[in-house]
């Protein structure tokens, strides 16, 4: 009996849904936070193929691709709702929705706050060359 | 008896010592990792990270079994651990998204080896074929600027690792008591050194050792496990002599060595049951014959009654897998693949509803 013993493969599961459970705790852009969720599925989808396996029958494989299934639709439902979540904060920052926590719960601060984005640095800087030529005033759609 | 069970169940503090060194290793490992404004030098994470993935190797990597079948696994299962740790400690998330797509990679590595290629195909053209692409996709319409500031930060890196890694420790330690084959290959060595032995009295010493005596020893790990027939085996079969029995020598340790065969044989049993995780509890059965059998033998078939490769001691699994998974799909589980397709139309209908632009382009604040 030289097979690889069951007990690997739910090791290399259990390791996985731990990685993703701690990305998706720590982090706090809301793409990783999703990629994250889906390598905890993953993790789960070896667990699965490695019983189904070692059981002789096709449950667990059958399994998977409901798992597949329903995470294809959480994918697409995901991605809706970051689209339309960056649209109203400008952000993909988790941190920025903290207004929607319980009511009895401390919001989670930095330790140091961001930094806020210097304008200044975006206009282009001209050498001094010649003639200004005449400006053309014009509203700006910001 | 209870006193037995419990010295069954909980392992000597070595035994917890070497299952848990590693992770904490790799707990500190990703917690300096983690992205911080001002980070610490990425090479005390990474090699504190090398050295947790080396005492794993050491520790837990049991030798046997076949080489390649072992070098395939461990490749692919480093390769999974490590792009997972680059995922979640990437401050460039389009780098974390390829990372992900490494891991669906490595992960259908592991389900080939798993006997179920379609599943491989589909995950690689599910996941990191559609579901990585439109994750970058909105990566690119909705951080335009690149690295945000919110990507140098973790939210509680501490909590999420200790509370990640402690969930890690319990499920694996559960893992170990049910599933590791390793206690019983060190009895199995033990009955191997005792066989080699040439005079009665270095047997005895292995076998009747005062501080952990290798029958009791055998019995309680079996009941832990639940095999009861072994260890009814044990205690109807093995009868070890005693010393001074007034025979000669060689009739002597003619006998103990018959014992110690049928020791041997019972532990080989043993072992390849829990290698091959066979459930030592049988279910009851009535409820779990009404499957079919297109995805394979019910669950109410004894693990005996298997049909079996001679060489891996593997059920033999169809090796038409894509047709057999169809069968499987559209008798024992119709309802749920229907139910299955309802959801993915419901999916990209709300998808298509929560995105859609509300009133014209020129509507300010949108």
């Amino acid at each position: 009996m030289s097979a690889l013993p069951l007990h690997n493969y739910l090791v290399v599961g259990a390791v996985l849904f731990t990685l993703g459970l701690i990305g998706f705790l720590a982090r706090r852009n809301l793409i990783i936070l999703f990629l994250s969720a889906e390598m905890m599925l993953q993790g789960v989808s070896i667990n699965l193929a490695a019983f189904g396996r070692y059981r002789g029958n096709l449950h667990g494989q059958v399994f998977i691709l409901f798992i597949l299934t329903v995470a294809a639709c959480e994918a697409g439902i995901a991605l809706a709702l970051i689209l339309m979540l960056y649209r109203k904060r400008r952000s993909l920052d988790v941190s920025v929705w903290q207004d929607l926590r319980e009511a009895d719960q401390e919001p989670t601060e930095d330790e140091e706050p961001l930094p806020l984005p210097d304008r200044v640095d975006d206009l282009p800087r001209l050498p001094h060359a010649g003639l200004e030529p005449k400006h053309k005033e014009e509203t700006s759609h910001v | 008896m209870v006193m037995l069970l419990l010295g069954a169940v909980a392992p000597s503090l070595m035994e917890l010592g070497s299952l848990m060194l590693p992770l904490v290793l790799g707990a500190a490992a990703i917690y300096l990792l983690l992205p911080r404004p001002v980070p610490f030098p990425t090479w005390w994470g990474a090699g504190l990270g090398t050295l947790a993935l080396v005492a794993a190797g050491v520790l837990w990597v049991r030798p046997g079994g076949q080489i390649i079948e072992n070098i395939i696994f461990y490749a692919f299962s480093f390769i999974a651990v490590v792009s997972g740790t680059l995922l979640i400690s990437q401050h460039n998330p389009a780098r974390a998204a390829l990372s992900f797509a490494l891991v669906i990679l490595s992960t259908c590595g592991l389900f080939l080896m798993l006997a179920a290629p379609f599943l491989m195909a589909a995950t690689i053209i599910v996941y990191a074929g559609a579901i990585v692409v439109t994750f970058l996709f909105v990566l690119m319409l909705a951080q335009q600027a690149g690295l945000s500031d919110a990507d140098m930060r973790s939210r509680e890196p501490l909590f999420s690792v200790v509370a990640g890694f402690a969930l890690l420790g319990g499920i694996l330690y559960v893992l170990h008591l049910n599933y590791d084959t390793e206690p019983l290959d060190q009895i199995l060595a033990r009955v191997q050194l005792a066989e080699h032995q040439s005079n009665t009295d270095d047997m005895d010493a292995i076998v009747k050792d005062s501080k952990n005596d290798l029958l009791m020893q055998l019995k309680v790990l079996l009941r832990a496990h639940g095999m009861k027939t072994l260890h009814a085996d044990i205690e109807n079969t093995i009868v070890w002599p005693t010393a001074g029995d007034g025979d000669d020598k060689a009739s002597q340790l003619e006998r103990r060595r018959e014992q110690l065969a049928k020791l041997k044989d019972i532990v080989v049993q043993a072992r390849s049951a829990l290698a091959r995780g066979v459930p030592q509890i049988q279910p009851h059965a009535s409820h779990l014959e009404k499957m079919s059998s297109f995805s394979g033998p019910s669950a109410a078939v004894p693990a005996d009654e298997l049909r079996r490769d001679k060489v891996s001691g593997l059920p033999q699994l169809p090796a038409d897998n894509a047709g057999y998974l169809g069968r499987s799909l559209f008798t024992d589980y119709l309802l749920a693949v229907e139910l299955g397709g309802i959801l993915l139309l419901v999916a990209v209908i709300g998808a298509i509803a929560i995105a859609r632009r509300q009133g014209s382009v020129q509507e300010k604040g949108v």
